[in-house]
């Protein structure tokens, strides 16, 4: 499935998030990242993210899709990261 | 799925925060580890232990190219899955030469028909002379069930894939891309190398996919196995070929994306560049990523995992549960 995670974590622990995504979701821009997922791979990253954020202060949200057939991506400006393989 | 990264440009890898990040001039670039399927390296690139620790723990193959865009090896991390009764199963199909007969054929039948779909799909687009190559590899087919040795086999493989390759002329009709003969190591013209740097770069995708199984890639059926090199996805290649390697030369010179001007005439042969290399590659990424709906499973899959379940098959065969039938191209 297509994965779009944004994120709003206290400084103290963002470094962390921001970690544990990298491994997954390609880097998009501040907060932001994106990428195709396995059913499995999408469970463990939620089970790391809630492991380091705190419930009271962090947020996270998921956008998924089952497919990317309906969705369109626009853009304006820089491009800072994205999804790519050839590098 | 899984996807594969491609490192065309010079830089560095290294293991950091429990991923892969790729670093040279125009900046960093993490790869997700946990969708990485397997990387492709044609650059210059400079790694360390570590990073091979960390492939090897997270099951990740990591293919080198030369230069010239050659198969140099792979680092293919310690089996985890090692299975010694599927070794032994394999080799009593290596030892036993009826049964290696019948796979050898299985791989060279399975091979001609998805050539045979690759004409049809062109005699149906107005190409009515390649008529004639059709039958005579038909023709040559009907032959593969009268061989007694898999040298037999080998050559008929080898008219099969003659005949085949002097149609490209008559369906490309594009002089600068013309065929003459099969030459390799180096190859002397353009479709030739383009032949040769899809061919291993397809022998590299099943071995990343014969990592996921239990087989051994060091005994192939057709390809005789000898102390030298991985011959099982050199056998499983010979299946996809037509589909994947020789569709995207079609598609590429088609569609007029490749050109003369994406080559560089070397002083023994002909060699691509950086960006027809990078062409071919994504043409083939993408086909890999492509899904097609699968007669038995009811489900859409990937062209990537067509090829793993060629292999599952061919376990399965090999442990005496189904015979092996090659994936027929219908599409």
């Amino acid at each position: 499935m297509f994965v779009i995670l944004v994120y709003d974590v206290n400084e103290k622990r963002v470094a962390k998030a921001l970690k544990t995504c990298r491994k997954y979701l390609y880097w998009v821009q501040n907060s932001v990242f994106e990428g195709e997922l396995s059913e499995a791979n999408y469970k463990k990253l939620k089970f790391e993210l809630e492991k380091i954020i705190n419930k009271e202060e962090d947020s996270v949200i998921f956008y998924t899709f089952r497919s990317m057939r309906y969705s369109e991506r626009e853009s304006m400006g820089l491009k800072k990261g994205g999804d790519v393989n050839f590098l | 799925m899984k996807r594969s990264f491609y490192i065309m440009s010079d830089g560095e890898i290294k293991r950091k925060d429990n991923t892969f990040v790729f670093e040279n001039d125009s900046g960093k670039k993490y790869i997700p580890i946990e969708e990485l399927n397997d990387i492709y390296v044609f650059g210059e690139l400079t790694l360390n232990k570590r990073f091979l620790e960390y492939a090897s723990q997270k099951e990740v193959p990591v293919h080198f190219f030369n230069h010239y865009g050659y198969y140099i090896g792979s680092f293919y991390p310690r089996e985890h899955l090692n299975s010694g009764y599927m070794i032994l199963k394999q080799a009593e199909h290596y030892l036993d030469s009826t049964k290696r007969l019948f796979l050898a054929r299985q791989f060279v039948a399975g091979s001609a028909q998805n050539i045979l779909h690759v004409l049809k799909y062109y005699i149906n687009r107005d190409k009515e002379m390649l008529n004639d190559t059709y039958y005579a590899i038909e023709e040559l087919m009907g032959r593969l069930e009268g061989c007694t040795e898999v040298s037999q086999l080998m050559a008929i493989e080898g008219n099969i894939r003659d005949l085949y390759y002097k149609a490209f002329d008559l369906i490309l009709e594009n002089p600068d891309f013309s065929f003459e003969k099969r030459t390799r190591r180096p190859p002397q013209n353009y479709i030739n190398t383009m032949i040769s740097f899809g061919n291993s770069i397809i022998y590299t995708i099943v071995l990343s996919e014969i990592y996921k199984t239990h087989l051994d890639p060091r005994i192939g059926y057709l390809h005789s196995t000898n102390f030298r090199r991985f011959t099982l996805n050199l056998d499983v290649s010979e299946i996809f070929k037509p589909i994947i390697v020789d569709r995207m030369i079609l598609t590429l010179i088609g569609k007029k994306m490749i050109t003369k001007s994406d080559f560089d005439k070397n002083a023994n042969g002909i060699i691509m560049k950086d960006k027809g290399k990078q062409l071919i590659l994504q043409e083939i990424d993408k086909k890999m990523g492509v899904t097609i709906k699968h007669r038995e499973l009811g489900r859409e899959v990937s062209y990537r995992t067509i090829v793993r379940m060629e292999l599952y098959k061919l376990e399965k065969h090999l442990m005496g549960e189904k015979e092996f039938k090659p994936f027929q191209s219908k599409w």
